[in-house]
């Protein structure tokens, strides 16, 4: 099943400013779909669109079976969403945050505390709970941001940016709290700006520019778009660098890099290209730090297929 | 009705810790204030000037009060906290519902709090509980009319931020009209004591007609003429701003 469908979504401000053009894509139910660009690519008014809160200017969007503009009410009541801020009143506690949103979705009183409480457990914040959220930290905004966000555990949730400015750990929270989301049976749709995030969280990555999608798959999809790989070649001594890149010179994309002391070949014949430059650097009798077949990182992938638009 | 609740009891909560306070100590500062500046100075004929001076009093309070409410209503169309009510499953203008309840409960404590000073200083209700009643009620109509209207300015300056003043601006700004309809008003002083060439406007301008409403409500006899501007011009207001104010909670849409 389908829990969000985008077809031709556009979105024009102020008549000349194109955030959105051609748009479509959509999310089978309980996948992780990653939003992936850089800043003003369009991510976020994407997500105001599904979110109901900006009206596409040309295009349908679905969520949950509701078309966006016509039933706005029911996408709402089928939906979590968690902007890039905390969407937090910051004059009451986390506690009483979490019991105002849980109402607000209709639970009664006493099971909206019940439900805070136990938020509150899941996402260790005993500590605090009863503090005003404008005493807390970027972090543990954040938690208590996303726990009211799943008050009610909605069908589909969009996360803005989820982990922007989070350190290390909370953000590796963020990232198990989104995959046993997904394993409960809740759609999800994340923006990020980092690739990592995206590869290891989704099940399938739109990349926008520029308000257009340039690529839409999984993650081995686009690293397989951009090329199969390259070979990469490290000398134990940086002086011996420019023997090696001599010696390869020749081969499909030879690159060397003195600052990382590589020398890269391209290898579309994978591992008969690691064959041909590990003979050729033998034969010179250099001594190697290291030699591997590597495949495109994400970031790679992303470079790649973002310049791929700009340039044309 | 649940959502409503939250979000009443959610302002509340909030004004417990900053505004009530002031919401009912203000009322009582203010009627000593006016009471020992200008007692002896102010000829009201045969009214004693506490029973003469509560009711600007009250109205002053009320558009105090008002002004708060301009920063509340900013706050709740603010950034994501704005985006997350309105992403909710509850009508747009239930929030605005919510912050006008709590201007009534202000408007109410107020009330309460100014008539418990006149008291010690000899103001009466002469006129009996049923006056009485039309006293609370015409207060309350001018608190919920001016609560409509700063409510409306505090989303409408949230919403085009970029463009104008912040919600702090603007309720400072808006407290110049407020204090020169009090100044030149008879609330304070009857219309002879102000220059000729300004009587059309002291006499008739919505304060002086209202003030003169409320004292007549406490003395237990009202001018028919004057009972009608006052209400024509509280619930003129609360209609233009009432449409005004759901309005511009719509368009945050």
């Amino acid at each position: 099943m389908i829990v969000i469908e985008l077809d031709g979504v556009a979105k024009t401000f102020d008549g000349a400013i194109h955030a959105l053009q051609d748009v479509s894509f959509f999310v089978p139910t309980g996948s992780i779909c990653a939003l992936l660009g850089h800043n003003g690519a369009g991510k976020t008014t994407a997500i105001k669109i599904l979110s109901t809160l900006l009206q596409p200017t040309a295009g349908h969007a679905v969520v949950a079976g509701y078309d966006v503009v016509r039933e706005p009410a029911r996408v709402r009541a089928s939906l979590g969403s968690i902007g890039q801020l905390a969407a937090l009143d910051l004059e009451l506690t986390g506690r009483e945050n979490l019991v105002l949103f849980g109402r607000l979705r209709g639970l009664r009183r006493k099971h909206a505390r019940l439900r805070a409480d136990a938020l509150i457990q899941q996402f260790d914040m005993s500590h605090a709970a009863d503090r005003p959220v404008r005493n807390y930290s970027g972090g543990m905004r954040r938690r208590i941001d996303i726990a009211a966000g799943l008050v009610v555990l909605p069908k589909v949730l969009f996360l803005d940016e989820p982990t922007t400015g989070l350190d290390p750990r909370s953000r590796r929270d963020v990232w198990d709290l989104v995959s046993s989301l997904s394993t409960q049976g809740v759609t999800i749709l994340l923006t990020t700006q980092y690739l990592e995030e995206a590869d290891l969280l989704s099940d399938s990555i739109v990349v926008l520019n520029n308000g257009r999608i340039v690529a839409n798959g999984t993650a081995e999809d686009l690293k397989r778009r951009v090329g199969l790989g390259y070979c990469s070649v490290s000398p134990v001594n940086p002086a011996d660098l420019a023997t090696v890149f001599a010696a390869v010179a020749d081969l499909d994309g030879a690159e060397a890099d003195y600052e990382a002391n590589t020398v890269s070949v391209r290898s579309p014949d994978g591992v008969a290209t690691l064959g041909e430059v590990f003979r050729r650097v033998d034969r010179l009798g250099v001594e190697l730090a290291d030699i591997a077949l590597r495949k495109p990182s994400l970031d790679e992938a992303f470079l790649h297929l973002t310049g791929e638009v700009t340039t044309t | 009705m649940t959502a409503l609740a939250a979000l009443t009891e959610r302002v509340m909560r909030v004004a417990m810790r900053d505004d009530l306070p002031f919401a009912v100590l203000s009322p009582p500062v203010s009627f000593l204030v006016f009471n020992f500046m200008l007692n002896n100075v102010i000829d009201t004929g045969g009214m004693s000037y506490p029973q003469y001076v509560l009711p600007v009093v009250i109205v002053q309070v009320i558009f105090l009060g008002a002004l708060t409410t301009v920063d509340r209503a900013a706050r709740d169309v603010r950034d994501d906290f704005g985006d997350r009510l309105r992403t909710l499953p509850i009508s747009t203008v239930t929030p605005m519902i919510a912050r006008m309840l709590y201007c009534l409960f202000r408007g109410t404590l107020g009330l309460l709090a100014a008539i418990a000073a006149g008291y010690v200083f000899g103001f009466r209700m002469f006129g009996g509980f049923g006056y009485a009643v039309a006293f609370a009620a015409l207060t309350l109509t001018l608190t919920l009319a001016l609560s409509l209207a700063a409510d409306a300015a505090g989303v409408l300056a949230e919403v085009s931020r970029s463009k104008t003043a912040s919600s702090g601006g603007l309720s400072q700004l808006l407290l110049v009209p407020q204090m020169l309809l009090v100044m030149l008003s008879t609330g304070m002083a009857p219309v002879d004591s102000f220059p000729d060439w300004l009587h059309p406007f002291v006499r008739n301008q919505p304060i002086s007609q209202v003030t003169q409403t409320l004292r007549g409500f406490s003395a237990g006899h009202v001018v028919v003429s004057n009972l009608a501007a006052s209400l024509a011009w509280c619930l003129g207001l609360l209609m233009v701003f009432g449409v005004i104010a759901v309005r511009v909670q719509r368009r945050t849409q």
